[in-house]
């Protein structure tokens, strides 16, 4: 379902921050992306989700090079994904509500159904009682957690998460993490950068391991 | 699915236009006020083409006539003039009261007719206007009909008054529209600019909204709504600021400005002109927010 292959991405001549990387990832799949700060894993998920472009190789999602769609048609791409950003890139002007419906609102869901989802994404992700605050006024945790909400509120079929435990306590994590599952159980393919070892044990069902932009082993979980 | 979309980009232009309503309100003024100055020029030449067509009406228009003419001709000449729609009254001036009125008005030149042998004075038809706007081309087309007859040997007519009038009228449009045209670019440029600044201020918001899947259209329809909105409500607030004007003008400034009052008076905006200058403020709005969206938002 994802290919990649002979992945480059060099953001400053003569740092390399992917070298040829190349991986497959079938449709289904629950998979770890791991390795050290600085490895490589958040440029393979701004890649396969194409906020940035690589300098070489190519990217087929479901056999369609996505390196070759038109930019104004990118946005069809994006609709199949959930993402869940480092940095959350929350509105903070906007309350916890509007910031999980943008992914629907954009559809053109009818007003009841977008309110019905975005509730389910938030209880799943236990902060259905802050739908009306704002971001600001939530603590780091509480914001990853919106961040997650908006992620999975589309139904997903590809979910990419960059980090999503990072700031969350091990209970919270690990809460998380069992959604994400559960989201996999519906058909979704779910690929987590992290390097949290615990969860990884965990959860993984495959782990690509990467250390100075280089894929330097895989570990497949029965 | 279409409807509740376009309900939501029309909130979501709501809501910035009220985020950042003091910008907002700055590029209101502008508009405002540029449009505010082409609205006074045109009421001004309003008033000078209304002027103009008012002395056209009061002034007479002589038909001077063969003074061989015989009075069946005659009568045909002024039973034509008096058909037109234009006209109001027609009198037949003879040679002796052309004389007469001459030697009312000049007393002073009374002898050199005493020792002319004849009347030098050929007899005419002296029109007046109808009480109604009557456009100088009109005029002019009448004129030159009557002008075609057999008989009718000449036309007096006060043209020049008229035509100053009229071409003075164009002038003050013509600046109006000068000046105008450099407000409204100036505004344009604001505006562009003003929603430029809320495109930035936004930028995390249109960022997320593009990773989410939004489309390009998407995101640009509430930054040309706002400048939509912007420049409609400027030109709504020059007309209002223009027709109180209008009605404050004579009543605390006309009196201080004697003779030149009517020249200088505003005249009321006509609803086709009225149209024109809110579709102008519209139009100008939304293109400012076009250049500045499609200049700033590459997605």
């Amino acid at each position: 379902m994802i290919e990649l292959y002979h992945i480059w991405k060099q953001y400053q001549k003569p740092y390399w921050a992917l070298s040829d990387v190349t991986l497959e990832i079938d449709s289904g799949e629950f998979c770890f992306i791991t390795g050290p700060s600085g490895s490589g894993k958040t440029t393979l998920l701004k890649i396969i989700f194409r906020e940035i472009l690589p300098t070489e190789g190519q990217i087929l999602i479901d056999r369609i090079n996505i390196l070759k769609i038109p930019d104004h048609k990118i946005y069809k791409l994006r609709r199949l994904m959930g993402i869940v950003f480092q940095d959350f890139r929350l509105m903070f002007h906007q309350p916890v509500f509007s910031n999980v419906a943008i992914p629907l609102q954009i559809t053109g869901l009818p007003d009841k159904e977008i309110r019905r989802r975005v509730f389910n994404s938030l209880r799943q992700v236990n902060m259905h009682h802050k739908m009306w605050e704002f971001p600001s006024r939530l603590s780091y945790g509480e914001q990853q957690r919106v961040a997650i909400a908006r992620a999975i509120v589309n139904h997903p079929k590809i979910l990419l998460a960059d980090e999503p435990t990072g700031n969350l306590d091990p209970e919270l994590a690990f809460e998380i993490m069992t959604i994400f599952k559960e989201i996999n159980d519906q058909g979704a393919t779910v690929i987590i950068g992290s390097h949290d070892r615990e969860l990884i044990r965990h959860f993984g069902h495959r782990i690509f391991f990467l250390q100075k932009g280089k894929i330097v082993g895989q570990e497949m979980k029965p | 699915m279409i409807f509740r979309q376009l309900r939501y980009l029309f909130r979501a232009a709501g809501h910035n236009l009220w985020n950042f309503r003091g910008r907002n309100s700055f590029s209101i003024l502008i508009i405002s006020f540029s449009f505010l100055v082409i609205g006074m020029f045109l009421a001004l030449s309003n008033n000078l083409s209304y002027l103009g067509e008012q002395l056209s009406k009061n002034l007479a228009i002589s038909f001077f006539l063969d003074r061989n003419l015989p009075p069946e001709k005659t009568e045909e000449i002024k039973k034509t003039i008096i058909d037109s729609s234009l006209i109001d009254s027609v009198i037949y001036v003879s040679q002796e009261e052309a004389q007469n009125r001459f030697r009312a008005n000049f007393p002073e030149l009374k002898d050199i007719l005493d020792n002319l042998k004849s009347n030098p004075f050929p007899p005419s038809l002296e029109a007046r206007f109808k009480n109604m706007a009557i456009s100088l081309t009109a005029i002019t087309a009448f004129i030159d009909n009557i002008k075609r007859l057999p008989g009718v040997l000449d036309v007096q007519f006060n043209q020049d008054w008229v035509e100053k009038m009229q071409s003075l009228s164009r002038l003050v449009k013509a600046i109006g529209f000068f000046l105008g045209a450099i407000f409204i670019l100036a505004s344009f440029f604001i505006i562009s600019n003003v929603v430029r600044l809320n495109v930035f201020a936004r930028h995390n918001e249109i960022e997320i909204q593009r990773l989410v899947g939004a489309t390009n259209t998407f995101i640009r329809i509430p930054f040309l709504i706002e400048g939509f909105v912007i420049g409609l409500v400027g030109s709504l607030l020059a007309i209002f600021i223009l027709f109180l004007l209008t009605k404050i003008f004579p009543v605390y400034l006309g009196g201080a400005l004697g003779a030149a009052k009517q020249l200088i008076a505003l005249k009321p905006l006509t609803l086709e002109q009225i149209i024109w200058l809110i579709a102008g403020g519209a139009i100008t709005g939304t293109l400012g927010s076009v250049t500045a969206v499609s200049r700033f938002l590459r997605v």
